[in-house]
């Protein structure tokens, strides 16, 4: 038993026990404070910087893509667009819904969303946005707006994306870009170190970058592209960025803006002019060799491709039989017909074989052999010069001559004129055609050359192909009498093939003999083009020479009947027309090549079109100086200086 | 029971003060209020204001809680109001309430096992109208007045017996009970605790304390065996803390982790208020709650987190003087129990906050957002100023009851 005054003291020690107890636990705690807090802060300072700053990858804005009087043809364009981010969205399913119930959504799409999101989760946790619909209409992005706020985990924002302002009219010259695939970053990454392959990897995963797959956007792809930099974002736990730490030192560069050689204003006019038709127009500078114009239609949009363009519609490009997707202008191969004609007339008079004033007396057929070639004219020149061998575009004329100059000399010439090789000039697609000679033919057909086959050389038939890029570079060089040139299409931008000259220079005085003659196309009586000659502009004229490419071959049952033409044949089965021409005559500043897809007659169908062509450079002055500088004019042989 | 032969109150110091005391009751409760030891209640102000601070800083980004230091400030004026209002209640009317009020939050209890609404995996709350209330906070105060009650009614100068605290411990373990069934394993133990604190300070023999101690010891993995999953985890999660071992970055390690990070990366100084990178980031999930003190720690530093537990160490140990300093058994007991709650409170958030122990679920005093913890702090406040008040009078049990 314990006595009253006991308990009294017993708890007055129980108090400062239990006050004591307290005192050392809030020792505890303060001592354990004093670790965290000075001890060890400088591991949890660092640690809390980890924490929160990450650096983004900021993708470069791609350079645009002008014409020489900087007009874009390929630019950026603000563009609405509604993406999820994962980490918000709790319910991807029912975000997805809520947000088809606006805007039109594809069943497809919803699913190959769907996987993205599971994707992003795993690959970052989430904060990365994955788009769910690029391109809203104006409408569409509105009324995502303002349900933005009910549905959870969206985005809605304007974004910058590639955009051809021109649309169709440069597809084939441009090309145009698309997210890169694993091709294209194979192709990309050749000759990388493996860490710089990486990188660009991630840069290309970036839902922002596109690369060039086709055209002029695949050529400048590095000029075009920039460095990417980082953004320093300051996200708090769940990722999501807070706020953008300015920085310049870490900020893309964007990428160099390209010039092309284009007037985009002809290209249209060009386009404008074909109509409906199907073929290829090149107008060239004959000073600069700047390529003006280079129409080949119909064409796609490459807007239809920078966002992916579906499989049906895709489909539907590749199967139209007018063919958008080809690009004929330097990568469709023609036989050039009478076009050729100035060629065999200029190898024959470099080689000696024949003189300008020789004759030849065409009665409507020339035999060689057991068979009997045909002139286009039934009946017969009469007796033909090489002056009016090329205004009347006589076959029999051409026959003889090609004969007398044989197959090789025609080839070496063709090949100075520019044929046989592909000019890129900085597109893809670029074909080079054929210009056949004995050696070619053992090679790949191992059989010897016949003679005969020079005759339908003579006159632009057989197994020679040619691209209207190279006609117009034929042309041009007629105009300007044979000096050296090459054809150009980028102004400002990297070295493409048509950077320098070319090392083939031509007579002076024979080009002088094929500018008369095809003066005397359009511009004397009796000429095949006769018509066509005015410019319409009360006084300029032009010089040309017409051109029909054999589909199919005549039969001599249809010889007899006379030959079929027009609306009595099927389109695929008619002629191409062809024509090729300069102007002004007496001061020729352009060339130009047309070809007229099943067009049958150069005279009829191509030539008022390259009048037509020729008339709007010469108004619109489409060689005046360029923007992006001076351009060098084309020197002497060898003397050329690459610009 | 009378306190007339107790010796203690024969000294001539204590009639002076008690009659003193007894003049100021004529003067009415304008003076009574005067009379309040105003230094401890306007350091509980500024530690609540601190704590508006604080929670104006945690959650101003977030535009859903950027009102919650308004709410916070417009429920700690009224539960100051309600501190003041109990401050001068009379003790023995504080002692006459006390079973009543326990009774009351053992019902309160039972209807939460029976109609209460889940949350964080465990059934605390109890919707009245348009409030939810956590009974199980009240009980700790209900407990600690209901033990005092009986130690005032069955100790005696000659009391000693072991036998007495039989009944002390009835008392406290069936809200404990009910309690660790909601499972509220946090709250059980500072119930436990703060009712152990009254029973030691009651007399209970050392020897017995030893044996319960130890018996307390051994029923631990049993108790981890009756634990609901998320607390096991928690535990686990605890565990492998204290042994060096990386755990689930997104469980309950990360909350624990991103809270030493903001502590630790305050420094000494501090990074200013709303300078928290952390704290701004909403790194630390529940940091306007339970772990408010993450952004005291970084936001200033160890100057910061010690100044705050000096102001906590000057409220408890000047209550605990207060209660050593009342004639009656119910107001010493009351008293240091009610400190006692509130010590406990501190020392299992601040203890799970910085890594000591396993997390809880314990608010910070006067600090954290929400009510039910203000409303339980405040009135533990207003029965130490009771207590206080009334230390002079000795509560003679037969004139009251």
């Amino acid at each position: 038993m314990k006595s009253k005054r006991s308990i009294e003291d017993d708890f007055s020690r129980r108090m400062v026990l239990a006050a004591g107890a307290g005192g050392v636990v809030w020792a505890g705690l303060v001592a354990r404070l004093f670790q965290l807090q000075v001890l060890e802060r400088e591991k949890y300072q660092a640690a809390a910087e980890e924490n929160h700053i990450r650096l983004a990858l900021a993708p470069p804005q791609r350079g645009r893509i002008l014409d020489r009087f900087g007009k874009p043809l390929a630019s950026h364009r603000r563009a609405g667009r509604v993406s999820i981010v994962p980490e918000q969205a709790k319910d991807p399913a029912g975000t997805l819904a809520q947000i088809a119930a606006q805007i039109d959504l594809p069943d497809d799409r919803i699913e190959k969303i769907t996987r993205e999101i599971t994707a992003s989760r795993r690959r970052n946790a989430g904060f990365v946005p994955v788009i769910v619909a690029n391109e809203l209409t104006y409408e569409d992005f509105a009324r995502m707006n303002v349900h933005a706020a009910e549905i959870p985990g969206i985005q809605v924002e304007m974004a910058l994306t590639r955009s051809y302002p021109r649309g169709r009219d440069l597809a084939h010259v441009l090309g145009y870009v698309a997210r890169a695939s694993q091709d294209d970053l194979t192709r990309l990454s050749t000759g990388m170190v493996e860490d710089e392959a990486i990188r660009l990897e991630k840069l290309f995963r970036h839902p922002d970058m596109r690369t060039g797959r086709q055209g002029m956007e695949r050529f400048a792809e590095e000029w075009l592209r920039g460095k990417p930099g980082f953004r320093k974002l300051v996200t708090n736990a769940h990722g999501r960025v807070i706020e953008e730490i300015p920085d310049e030192k870490f900020a893309p560069v964007a990428g160099k803006d390209l010039y092309v050689t284009i007037d985009s204003e002809l290209q249209r006019a060009a386009i404008e002019r074909f109509g409906d038709e199907s073929g290829a127009a090149v107008v060239l500078d004959i000073e600069t060799g700047d390529v003006l114009a280079m129409v080949s239609t119909p064409a796609f949009d490459p807007n239809d491709f920078v966002n992916g363009i579906s499989g049906a519609a895709y489909a539907e490009l590749r199967d139209n039989p007018r063919s958008p997707l080809y690009p004929r202008a330097h990568g469709g191969v023609y036989p050039p017909g009478s076009t050729f004609k100035m060629v065999v007339a200029t190898a024959a008079l470099e080689s000696g074989a024949v003189k300008p004033t020789d004759r030849v007396n065409c009665n409507g057929y020339y035999h060689f052999g057991n068979r009997t070639w045909h002139c286009w004219k039934k009946g017969g020149h009469g007796s033909m010069d090489m002056h009016n061998g090329i205004k009347h575009s006589c076959d029999v004329y051409f026959y003889e001559t090609a004969r007398r100059t044989g197959v090789e000399k025609i080839a070496a010439t063709a090949r100075k004129f520019g044929f046989g090789e592909a000019w890129t000039l900085g597109m893809t697609g670029a074909r080079g055609g054929l210009v056949p000679d004995a050696e070619w033919k053992q090679r790949v057909m191992g059989e010897p050359w016949y003679e005969g086959e020079t005759l339908n050389f003579g006159i632009g038939q057989g197994q020679l192909g040619v691209t209207p890029l190279q006609l117009a570079l034929m042309t041009a060089r007629i105009a300007n009498e044979g000096r050296s040139f090459k054809p150009k299409l980028v102004g400002l931008g990297p070295k493409s093939d048509g950077d320098g000259v070319l090392d083939a220079p031509l007579d002076a005085e024979i080009m002088q003999r094929m500018k008369a003659g095809m003066f005397g196309v359009t511009s004397e009586g009796g000429g095949t083009a006769y018509r066509s000659g005015d410019l319409g502009l009360g006084g300029p004229r032009l010089a040309g020479k017409t051109g029909t490419a054999q589909v199919r071959r005549i039969t001599k049952a249809e010889r007899d009947k006379g030959v079929r033409k027009g609306v009595d044949i099927e389109r695929e089965l008619r002629d191409h027309a062809l024509f090729v021409a300069y102007a002004p005559t007496d001061d020729p500043k352009y060339a130009i090549s047309v070809v007229v897809e099943h067009g049958e007659g150069g005279s009829s169908t191509a030539a008022p079109l390259a009048r037509d062509i020729l008339h709007f450079a010469l108004k619109n002055d489409s060689r005046r100086k360029a923007v992006y500088g001076k351009t060098a004019s084309i020197t002497p042989a060898g003397a050329g200086e690459p610009t | 029971m009378s306190r007339d032969g107790y010796t203690g109150f024969s000294r001539g110091e204590a009639r002076t003060r008690t009659a003193r005391t007894l003049s100021f009751e004529n003067v009415g409760a304008l003076g009574k209020l005067a009379k309040l030891p105003w230094g401890f209640v306007l350091l509980i102000v500024a530690m609540a204001l601190t704590g508006v601070a604080m929670l104006y800083s945690s959650a101003h980004t977030n535009p859903d809680e950027s009102n919650l230091w308004y709410l916070q400030l417009t429920r700690f004026g009224m539960s100051f109001v309600l501190m003041l209002v109990l401050a001068l209640l009379p003790l023995s009317l504080w002692r006459t309430l006390a079973i009543p009020a326990y009774a009351f939050t053992i019902v309160l209890l039972i209807l939460v096992e029976v109609m209460g609404v889940s949350g964080g995996g465990a059934q605390r709350w109890l919707q009245i109208g348009p409030v939810a209330v956590q009974p199980s906070e009240f009980a700790k105060l209900a407990t600690t007045m209901a033990l005092a009650w009986y130690y005032d009614r069955v100790i005696t100068p000659t009391s000693g017996r072991i036998l007495i605290h039989i009944g002390a411990l009835v008392i406290m373990l069936i809200p404990a009970a009910l309690i660790f069934k909601q499972p509220d394993f946090g709250t059980t133990l500072a119930l436990v605790a703060s009712g152990g604190v009254v029973i030691f300070l009651a007399g209970l023999s050392l020897r017995v304390i030893l044996f319960g101690v130890i018996a307390g010891i051994a029923a631990v993995p049993g108790i981890y065996f009756v634990l609901a999953d998320y607390q096991r985890e928690r535990v686990d999660t605890f565990l492998a803390q204290m042994s060096g071992e990386s755990t689930n970055a997104l469980g309950e390690s990360y909350q624990i982790e991103q809270g030493l990070i903001a502590i630790g990366g305050g420094g000494f100084n501090g990074k200013g208020w709303l300078q928290g990178i952390q704290s701004q980031q909403d790194y630390v999930p529940e940091q306007h709650t339970d772990f408010i003190l993450t952004v005291i720690g970084e936001e200033f530093g160890f100057l910061g987190t010690t100044t705050l537990l000096l102001g906590f160490a000057v409220i408890l140990g000047w209550a605990f003087y207060s209660a050593s300093q009342s004639q009656s058994w119910f107001g010493r007991l009351a008293s240091a129990g009610a400190a006692a709650t509130v010590a406990f409170y501190i020392v299992f958030n601040v203890g799970m906050v910085i890594g000591l122990l396993p997390v809880v679920g314990m608010p910070l005093p006067l600090i954290s957002y929400g009510g039910t913890a203000m409303l339980t702090t405040m009135a533990c406040f207003g029965l130490i100023l009771s207590a206080h008040m009334h230390r002079d009078e000795k509560l003679s049990s037969t004139g009251l009851i």
